[in-house]
């Protein structure tokens, strides 16, 4: 390993020469995270919204089951689908094992519960008057519930960013479901911890670089929306 | 006559200690019903329970016309304006479209109707502001204008006027004494008791979620055909 000046601009100079396999797996992690984070919305949504409006026997229950799901290590859940999804598991005949799939289904049963618990967030510090001024003007429960989701909307959208802040920086599920294979499912997060355990400091830094960029304008984007 | 709102052997209860209890209560059509008490008596609990968003742990609550419908269609029967209102995000046109679009209005007379409510309720060319940028006063009328594009049988008001000036106020009292001529059955539940006997109609007090007494009063307020609220609003459409 040189000095981290060196790594620095060799890191520069792959990511500016557009160097194949850094794009490869910088488009690999996007493909995944943007995949798995339009799953989670399309279950987590309706389940934040779900719980938010409802008032049933064991919702603190659910809601404290949720809160636990989003504290999951990311290898336990990699641990759970590797098994479901493995040789001898109940979906193996599938053959989803160790492709961008698995990691998808994995990074979903993650980014979920986040967006699930951020819009019940939202919507239990949403106007209580949203709902009864919407029924009152003649919507179904149905109708109301869109539109409060309309009117809360950028807490709805921070959901969303925050899930895929998650995913995008993770390593357990891409590990473990994708196999960290060169040109298929090596995302920027596996890559870069196994360049760095081979020495090759530099392209482990240039894939760090990209990946903070993007954490960077992630958070500058939930940072923006929460001051609305 | 069948009422337009009929209420028998409701309870509602609210935590440990509130409930509302109702015998039976009929209102009826084209009149004006004041509901008056102190705080905590029960009044947006009952306009609440009229306007089927609380829902009885007993009795029943029947609108008139309202069928067999689910829910959502016998509550386009009634509107309620609560004491603060809220406004969905967007213009004030867009509050008032709400309503009228899940009614299947429309477009082209959403729009004329939009500007005769408006209109009614002295905020002409308001369409285009944005809700959030409204004053408290406006909020109170652009809910009430949102409540009347809709054209209810049941208008339920809860403290109409809180936010409303003096100037306004005499205005708004004359055009809600005109609305029960136009088929306008209209429930208000207020503190102002000289409102209310300027108004007319029926009092109702209500005290501890009981009502107590009932009494009739008529209008200060001459209702002249010239002064008609719908033929106003049906002119605005040309109809």
């Amino acid at each position: 390993m040189g000095s981290l000046d060196d790594s620095l601009m060799t890191a520069v100079e792959l990511l500016f020469n557009l160097d194949r396999e850094v794009w490869l797996t910088i488009w690999t992690s996007l493909y995944t995270s943007s995949c798995a984070i339009v799953f989670a919305a399309l279950i987590g949504i309706p389940i934040g919204l779900w719980l938010g409006i409802s008032r049933f026997r064991g919702r603190r229950l659910t809601i404290t089951l949720l809160n636990t799901l989003m504290a999951m290590p990311t290898v336990v859940i990699g641990l759970v689908l590797f098994g479901l999804f493995s040789r001898q598991g109940p979906f193996g005949l599938l053959g989803l094992l160790f492709t961008p799939w698995a990691m998808i289904a994995g990074q979903t049963v993650l980014a979920t519960p986040i967006v699930a618990n951020y819009v019940l967030a939202a919507v239990s510090g949403s106007d209580q008057r949203i709902m009864d001024t919407v029924l009152t003007l003649g919507a179904t429960r149905f109708q109301a519930s869109v539109q409060l989701l309309k009117e809360i909307r950028f807490g709805v959208m921070a959901a969303v960013i925050a899930g895929f802040g998650r995913v995008i920086a993770e390593v357990g599920v891409a590990m473990m479901l994708g196999g960290n294979i060169r040109g298929s499912t090596r995302t920027m997060t596996t890559a870069i911890a196994l360049e760095t355990s081979k020495g090759e400091f530099a392209f482990g830094l240039s894939l760090g670089i990209v990946l903070l960029s993007v954490a960077l304008i992630v958070n500058l984007f939930l940072n923006l929306l929460q001051q609305r | 006559m069948e009422p337009v709102i009929s209420i028998k052997d409701v309870l509602v209860k609210q935590g440990e200690i509130f409930s509302l209890s109702i015998e039976n209560l009929e209102l009826h059509f084209r009149r004006i019903y004041t509901l008056m008490g102190s705080n905590g008596a029960g009044k947006s609990t009952l306009l609440r329970t009229m306007a089927l968003l609380t829902l009885p742990e007993r009795g029943t609550v029947r609108l008139a016309d309202a069928g067999a419908g689910n829910l959502a269609q016998q509550r386009q029967k009634v509107t309620l304006v609560e004491q603060s209102p809220y406004l969905l995000k967007g213009s004030v046109s867009d509050n008032l479209a709400f309503g009228l679009k899940l009614r299947g209005i429309r477009r082209k007379e959403q729009k004329k109707r939009i500007i005769s409510a408006l209109a009614l309720v002295g905020l002409e060319g308001f369409e285009p502001r944005k809700a959030n940028e409204l004053s408290g006063g406006e909020v109170q009328r652009v809910a009430l204008a949102r409540a009347l594009v809709l054209e209810p049988k049941v208008l339920l008001l809860d403290e109409p006027t809180s936010s409303i000036d003096s100037k306004s106020l005499q205005a708004f009292e004359e055009m809600l004494s005109q609305l029960p001529e136009n088929g306008v059955t209209i429930v208000l539940a207020t503190h102002d008791r000289f409102m209310a006997e300027r108004l007319g109609g029926e009092m109702l007090q209500i005290e501890n979620g009981r009502i107590l007494d009932r009494s009739h009063r008529l209008s200060e307020y001459n209702s002249t055909k010239e002064n008609q609220v719908w033929p106003k609003l049906l002119n605005a459409q040309g109809l």
